[in-house]
């Protein structure tokens, strides 16, 4: 009786053993439901701009649209907004991005929209442009710049107020080595991987027994440009003549060619950008410096870092048959160049830069990032985008390196075409060699940095 | 790095070329700033016009073409702008003439960028200009391999014939006595029955008509980008400042200064990117009136 009374008992308070088991694991599941349904749903508080409110969701494009890079500029914000529409309508490197969770209907189902700045080329106009998108338009990520040095300038301020930096073009070690953050990511090459992807072909072009005279722009990214192109054409046996630092504002450069002149340097290595660069590549073929011998040999002119409106600027009877490297060029035949250039070309009438390429491929990884996580919440994302490998954005086999935010990639070998070779107008340069993403890879600990915590303190 | 004979005379040419572009503005600056008064920080934009005009029309017609129609333009457009804008402006202060000059010269150059683009246009040199020269042929004393531009050479040459030009206008003229007489004491000039205004208004185009001649031949070597009329600007000013406000001797001296200290200075980028900032410091510790300023004058 006692037993049955017992049972009774039990039955009226209404839990038995069993009861509770499955009410322990119904409770349990229910625990764990939102975190199967809500993808990396944890404390998310509010940070930078997180969360957002509101159908729309604000990217701010800060980029040069007035100074020396403002063509480089206006075809990035070109980039851009041909990325912004691809992401709200599909299309684009959309279909060929893999993996890839973007589906044609903006980030995380909020409609894509964007507010632009000018960085003037100016470290303090970029922050300021930066803080204004921020604190007054509330722009999720911020992207652009054409220089190592307003590169690295936003990438810490954005860092601070914990916003994602998706780095335009910039190309020093430094961006993703020494001053590296946890909110900053670059999907271009740096200076490290074009001497070590040049200078085997230098060797080869031009022999082993070569003395090379650097002029190089007296700022971040001509510093480990010339350091890196020493470092590999030294490791080729070539020897190192000089190197002077040049103003960035120089236009006029023989003051400096007379000392490469005056010197028994056989190779002038030309670590400049952009204008700088048109400038002090046009003062060396006046000086007859691609049609002069140096001890026995002819005298070669190189350019590490090329680009298409670069090599216009200069001309193609000055860059003819002068190598130098590219992060990519609108000639590859991949099938995520492929509709890139198409997609831009019908937009815009003529194909893009590699600017353009690089400052699109970032906003739609950052886009794909977000719909990864499944949340704008910054850590989250950067987590997403750290150590993600991807294909179909045009530089192959592709991965976003954790340690550094550093994109291993293929990068180009480029080779300016004689006048008579060019097939149209913006056909300037030809594909040399494409060298693969494991012969550009490096130890990130060789430039030091620490990217900090994700959540900025 | 060792000074040898070849790299003194590589020097020294470079100094030459680099104080001939600078000439050619500093001319047009101190000519206008002596005569009228007015600081024309549009001056460098004068230039702008002028290479990319120059630019416009060796590209499309022959650099013959170029040399004949840019200075002439030039001179216009100076005799326009005088009219227009600047002789609203000499009873103005210098830090209205200042504002306004300025401005224009960021109208301009902003225009400019609008319609040719931000990057370099190539300005290719005329067949006849272009190579180098083997300095051994002419300075036999150099040993080896010595060569120079000869479009560069040709700068040196165009800047002296220019400067002996304005020279023998101002020295062996009528037009060029009084205009150096408004130079010392212009109200006293009027009071003598002189236009004095419009002889202001034909050396405003003059200056500029300098400039014209200094984008011809210069553009090749400054290159041709929105950038290069502000860049070449501060120096210009500062080699009128350190030759004496509005004395045209002491521009040219300045010039030359300006160009050696910055070619011999090439290797050491500290110093070279301060060598005219500090000369000018010096000069004016030692001498505030400039090197060949009048006693009096802009004093």
């Amino acid at each position: 009786m006692t037993d049955v009374k017992s049972e009774n008992t039990n039955h009226k308070a209404g839990w038995s053993r069993r009861d509770v088991l499955k009410a322990t694991s119904a409770g349990a599941a229910a625990g764990v439901t939102p975190m199967f349904f809500t993808q990396n749903a944890w404390a998310e508080e509010a940070l930078g701009n997180y969360p957002v409110k509101g159908s729309e969701v604000v990217l701010g494009f800060n980029v040069p649209q007035t100074g020396a890079y403002a063509d480089e500029g206006a075809d990035e914000l070109r980039a851009y907004k041909l990325a912004v529409k691809h992401l709200n309508n599909g299309g684009g490197m959309l279909d060929t991005l893999k993996p890839s969770k973007l589906t044609g209907n903006g980030i995380l189902g909020k409609k894509v929209t964007y507010v632009t700045g000018d960085t003037q080329t100016n470290a303090d106009a970029s922050r300021t442009s930066a803080r204004r998108m921020i604190e007054r338009d509330k722009v999720i990520m911020v992207t652009g710049g054409s220089s190592s040095g307003i590169a690295i300038a936003q990438q810490y301020l954005c860092n601070e107020l914990g916003i994602i930096f998706m780095c335009g073009l910039t190309h020093s070690n430094d961006t993703t080595g020494k001053d590296k953050q946890r909110y900053g990511f670059r999907h271009f090459f740096n200076a490290h991987m074009t001497g070590k992807a040049l200078s085997p072909v230098l060797s080869k072009e031009y022999g082993k027994d070569r003395r090379a005279f650097h002029l190089t722009a007296d700022y971040s990214w001509g510093h480990t440009q010339q350091e890196s192109m020493q470092e590999f054409t030294e490791k080729e046996g070539w020897s190192t003549a000089g190197n002077i630092m040049t103003p960035l504002k120089t236009t006029d450069f023989s003051q400096y060619l007379s000392q490469v002149l005056n010197s028994d340097a056989d190779v002038l290595i030309l670590n400049h950008y952009g204008a700088n660069m048109v400038n002090s590549l046009t003062n060396a073929v006046n000086f007859g410096m691609r049609d002069m011998q140096k001890n026995g040999k002819n005298l070669e002119i190189v350019v590490p870092l090329y680009s298409r409106l670069m090599a216009k600027g200069a001309g193609s009877a000055n860059i003819d048959g002068v190598l130098g490297t590219s992060g990519w060029n609108w000639a590859l035949q991949d099938e995520g160049s492929k509709v890139f250039v198409k997609t831009f070309t019908d937009e815009y009438g003529f194909p893009p830069s590699q600017a353009a390429h690089t400052c699109y491929v970032q906003t739609l990884l950052y886009a794909n990032a977000c719909e990864m996580a499944g949340t704008f919440y910054p850590p989250e994302v950067i987590k997403a985008l750290e150590d993600f490998q991807f294909t179909g954005a045009g530089n192959g086999e592709t991965l976003y390196r954790g340690s550094d935010h550093q994109c291993i990639k293929n990068i180009l070998v480029m080779q300016g075409k004689s006048p008579s070779a060019r097939s149209s107008e913006f056909d300037y340069l030809q594909i040399v060699d494409e060298v693969d993403a494991k012969t550009v890879d490096y130890d990130p600990a060789i430039f030091g940095g620490e990217l900090g915590p994700y959540v900025p303190a | 790095m060792d000074m040898t004979l070849n790299a003194f005379t590589l020097s020294i040419l470079t100094g030459l070329q680099l104080g001939s572009i600078y000439v050619l503005i500093a001319l047009g600056l101190t000519l206008i700033f002596g005569t009228l008064g007015v600081v024309n920080f549009a001056h460098g934009a004068l230039y702008l016009i002028a290479i990319y005009l120059a630019v416009s029309i060796n590209n499309a017609l022959g650099f013959g073409l170029a040399l004949i129609l840019v200075p002439p333009i030039l001179f216009i457009i100076g005799v326009l702008l005088e009219r227009g804008l600047i002789q609203r402006f000499y009873d103005r202060p210098h830090t209205d003439q200042i504002l306004v000059t300025f401005g224009l010269a960021i109208v301009i150059q902003e225009l400019l960028k609008w319609a040719f683009g931000a990057n370099n246009i190539p300005f290719s040199i005329p067949s006849w200009g272009n190579g180098i020269i083997f300095m051994h042929d002419y300075l036999p004393f150099l040993e080896g391999f010595v060569v120079y531009p000869k479009w560069r050479m040709i700068l040196v040459v165009v800047a002296i014939v220019t400067v002996s030009a304005v020279f023998a206008l101002l020295h062996l003229t009528r037009f060029g006595l009084v205009i150096r007489a408004g130079m010392r004491d212009a109200e006293m000039l009027q009071f003598l029955g002189v236009n004095i205004n419009r002889r202001f208004m034909v050396v405003f185009g003059l200056g500029a008509m300098i400039a014209g001649i200094a984008g011809v031949f210069g553009g090749p070597v400054t290159q041709v980008s929105p950038e290069v009329g502000m860049q070449l600007l501060v120096p210009s000013f500062l080699i009128v400042v350190i030759g004496g406000m509005g004395s045209l001797g002491g521009a040219v001296l300045a010039s030359i200064l300006i160009g050696m200290a910055q070619s011999f200075t090439a290797p050491y980028i500290y110093i070279n990117t301060i060598i005219i900032y500090l000369i000018t410091v010096i000069i004016l510790l030692v001498r505030p009136r400039g090197l060949l300023g009048a006693k009096g004058v802009f004093e």
